[in-house]
């Protein structure tokens, strides 16, 4: 607060009382209850965490909390404001701001310019450059952050394009700022930073709404935290009172017992230990089955080094590494998306030209399940089950005559293994909840089934249920013989799935991890990413 | 249950989902405004014509309607399928011209079969070289298209010596003005163009594909659909609507002329928008073109019954396209 020069001074900073209360909020879309009466309040300078399942109402609340969903009933009050419901303007004005995944920076402009973007001090409309300047360093100092003023921010990391955000509140003059999964896209160094950020921000006199999906974050950072479930609050309180487990169960609730279980582990709460296994047996290849993926030299100029990968039947392979390892882009290569690159390809068997284009790929026997659901991968605006038979519509058709009948039985017969309710097939797809979206991905490729599946990210955004029924959906894959590489930030879920893991560091193969009896450590894939033990390989397995 | 209500309602390809079993009056009600906002607008059109101009439900009036704008509503079809691909076409009145005088000089030198072939064969070509500019070469279509109509314009211009072409071949003017079973020629040709694109827009697999590629063109590449060859198509067949369009003026009034499609370019796209169909691509239906282009001939047709001066029309036609598509983003945002 004393720190800051000139700009954003909290509006609601050190002033005791409720940043915000919500009581009694109901929302109904069309018939369904979202929420069925919320009640919350949230101490001015704390930080409070919001964790529910998919469909739990957490996305409505927020909509709510941020003015872009109007409540059916009850209210909402920022400090001591009761903002106009359905006008995000309004609460923006009352002091909370929220920043989403999908963050709104201009990449054109340069990091200072978004800071101040639609606020900039000016003189007859004329920018007040020196001012900016100094308030722009001001607020550098204030986050321990050195983020160069004139860099375009398309050039910066998601972090830093992130930062830039958070300093974009503060020179709003939030006093409450609302991070909706906020670390989901950044490397653990760089989520370590944020989160130290927010403990800061705590201590300036902010208020903080944190929203994640990932567990040990919010028991971290979180003064006080509340579960959501079926609409309603499920159990609340100071994070002293809660641990991994007790989220969970609160998260899933009785009808979700046996997965809670079985995610917590063991009743002896351990961080590091791996809460999930999926694979849990060693992969044995079938003798004499071709390998459906074995690809050597794969190069891009100034991304990808000479890499060997080689998948075998049933096999699982996790990919390791850093954001900006070149886990995504070695997959790229191999799905035909980055035509630069080289190398030389067989898939089952077969070798096959270096593929160059996605269709290429795909006729070679390639998917990709990409890392950007809804930009890459799904159609939003077509219904699920034409989002599903995309990868071959003609097997639908009768002389290019599409049949709706037989693509909406052809597709139920398969969600089903993915847990997606075949009611659903209808909907479009930008009205389902991430974890069911990522499971339409899943099932496009079951539809016309690979001899390859590359999943980059498969659980990015979705919660614990669904994120295990994929995960378990991947093994499936495998099992039937398709080859599978997974990629993923989390390395708990690489763990948990891969029969052998690679390690990429700066676009080079750096190790190798084949599991035997049990998993593949997170440390020992993360100290080989880091470059720590890169020589050592006495952890892969016992 | 839901399979049953898709297929009465087939022809509009509309969501089951949104066909759910519990919905309110108010929610049916707001439905039908939603997906159907235009067919109201039309209705208060024809109404609304119907007193300004009491001939106006005439069967031979309306037979007129239909023919005076076939060679617009043949293009607005090629139209919708482009913008649903995600692409735009400002060149079709440039091959519209192109065409029809082509065919014109065609039909004075050889059989007429070989100059409709002609005629065609260049719509087609014009369509390719557009669909290769924006998928090979990947120049953003409004400017292809808004340079190959210079240059496709400008080519007629040069090609007819700027003067009109005047045929004199027998049966030269069948197609344009001759009538069979009782109606005309072009009308006939329009209705049969129409339904073979909504038959394909909806029901075939490359009709889906282009909704897929104007959704996300990046996840229909990544689900294996080859985008730039079915956005290709599409300018194709634009282009050969466009032919077809010219070959019918031309043989209307027997005349092949440089300076034909001035406006039809615009004329083709507001049509296609009026209907509620997505600048953006992804959104839309061939039905919904057919109203927005009931909704422009009736309105210039009343207009011409009435005398109205063009200059009047033009304003009248401007405010209500406005005024349309105002309506259906507002009731758009507040249903959707």
């Amino acid at each position: 607060m004393s720190t800051t020069i000139g700009v954003a001074t909290p509006a609601g900073a050190g002033t005791t009382g409720d940043a915000i209360i919500v009581s009694g909020v109901v929302k109904t879309y069309g018939g369904v209850q979202a929420l069925k009466g919320v009640d919350l309040s949230i101490p001015a300078g704390t930080v409070e965490a919001l964790v529910g399942a998919n469909g739990a109402g957490k996305s409505t609340l927020i909509g709510i909390l941020t003015g872009r969903v109007a409540a059916t009933e009850g209210t909402v009050t920022i400090n001591g404001i009761e903002p106009t419901p359905g006008e995000p303007r309004s609460a923006r004005a009352a002091g909370l701001q929220a920043i989403y995944q999908e963050l709104t920076i201009v990449p054109g402009l340069s990091a200072e310019d978004n800071v101040f973007l639609g606020m900039i001090p000016s003189v007859a409309g004329v920018a007040k450059r020196r001012v900016i300047r100094t308030e722009y360093l001001a607020l550098c100092k204030r986050l321990r952050v050195t983020i160069p003023a004139r860099t375009l921010a398309g050039k910066l990391s998601i972090a830093d394009q992130q930062i830039l955000e958070i300093m974009r509140a503060l020179v709003a003059k939030a006093s409450i700022i609302l991070l909706d999964e906020p670390t989901a896209a950044l490397s653990a160094s760089e989520r370590d930073s944020l989160l130290a950020l927010v403990v800061d921000l705590r201590l300036q006199g902010v208020t903080m709404i944190f929203v994640s999906h990932n567990l040990e974050e919010v028991l971290e950072v979180a003064d006080h935290i509340t579960v959501l479930r079926d609409g309603l609050v499920s159990r609340e309180g100071p994070v002293s009172e809660w641990d991994r487990n007790l989220i969970v169960s609160e998260m899933l609730g009785s009808s979700g017992g046996l997965v809670a279980a079985e995610l917590a582990g063991d009743s002896d709460r351990d961080a590091d230990a791996t809460p999930l296994v999926i694979t849990d047996r060693p992969a044995a290849p079938a003798a004499g089955t071709a390998l459906p993926l074995a690809a050597t030299g794969i190069s891009l100029p100034g991304l990808i080094y000479d890499i060997d990968i080689s998948v075998k039947p049933g096999e699982i392979v996790g990919l390791g590494g850093l954001v900006g390892s070149g886990r995504t882009t070695l997959m790229r290569c191999l799905a035909g998306l980055e035509s630069r690159s080289t190398g030389t390809i067989s898939i089952g068997g077969a070798k096959t030209s270096w593929p160059r284009t996605p269709r290429a790929a795909l006729d070679a026997g390639i998917a990709l399940i990409p890392e950007d659901r809804k930009n890459q991968g799904l159609v939003l605006g077509m219904t699920a089950m034409e989002n599903i038979s995309m990868s071959r519509y003609g097997a639908v058709a009768t002389g290019g005559v599409l049949s709706k009948s037989r693509m909406r039985s052809r597709t139920a017969e398969i969600v089903d293994e993915f847990g997606f309710d075949a009611k659903r097939l209808g909907a479009k797809a930008g009205n389902l909840s991430g974890g069911n979206q990522q499971k339409l991905l899943l099932a496009r490729w079951r539809f016309q089934t690979p001899k390859l599946l590359l999943a980059d990210e498969p659980t990015r955004g979705v919660d614990v249920g669904a994120k295990e029924e994929i995960l378990r959906a991947l093994r499936r894959f495998a099992d039937d013989g398709v080859g599978v590489i997974i990629a993923s930030s989390e390395l708990e879920e690489v763990s948990a799935v891969a029969d052998r893991v690679l390690v990429l560091r700066d676009g080079r193969l750096v190790d190798e991890f084949t599991r035997q009896g049990e998993p593949v450590h997170v440390q020992t894939i993360l100290n080989a990413a880091f470059g720590e033990s890169h020589h050592t390989k006495e952890n892969s397995g016992v | 249950m839901s399979d049953t209500q898709v297929a009465s309602v087939g022809r509009t390809r509309k969501d089951p989902d949104l066909v759910a079993p519990k919905r309110s009056l108010k929610s049916v009600a707001s439905y039908t405004f939603l997906h159907f906002g235009m067919v109201w607008v039309l209705v208060l059109v024809i109404i609304g014509a119907q007193v300004v101009y009491p001939g106006f439900l005439y069967i031979g009036n309306l037979s007129q309607i239909l023919s005076q704008n076939a060679p617009l509503g043949i293009i607005a079809v090629g139209m919708t399928m482009v913008m649903i691909a995600g692409g735009f076409d400002l060149s079709v009145g440039a091959i519209y011209a192109a065409t029809a005088v082509l065919f014109a000089d065609m039909a004075n030198k050889f059989p007429l079969g070989i100059a409709v072939i002609i005629a065609l064969v260049l719509g087609v070509a014009m369509g390719l070289v557009n669909g290769l500019l924006v998928t090979k070469l990947k120049v953003n279509a409004f400017v292809a298209t808004l340079g190959t109509a210079s240059v496709f314009g400008g080519g007629a211009y040069i090609y007819s010596q700027s003067t009109p072409i005047v045929v004199t071949t027998e049966n030269f003017q069948d197609l344009g003005l001759g009538l069979t079973f009782g109606l005309p020629n072009a009308t006939w040709l329009f209705v049969l163009i129409f339904i073979v694109g909504a038959f394909v827009l909806s029901r075939t697999v490359y009709g889906k594909s282009l909704y897929a590629i104007g959704g996300n063109a990046e996840a229909a590449r990544l689900a294996g659909i080859r985008v730039d060859r079915l956005k290709t198509i599409t300018y194709v067949v634009v282009g050969l609507c466009s032919g077809i369009g010219g070959l019918i003026i031309a043989s209307r009034v027997g005349v092949g002329q440089a300076d034909l499609g001035a406006s039809i370019a615009l004329d083709a796209i507001a049509v296609v928008v009026i209907g509620g169909t997505s600048l953006f691509g992804g959104e839309g239906a061939m039905w919904r073109t057919g109203i927005g282009l009931l909704i422009i001939a009736c309105i210039t047709n009343v207009s011409d019954s009435i005398g109205l001066d063009t200059n009047s029309q033009s304003v009248i036609k401007g405010a209500i396209i406005v005024g349309a598509v105002a309506l259906d983003a507002y009731t758009r945002r507040r249903n959707g």
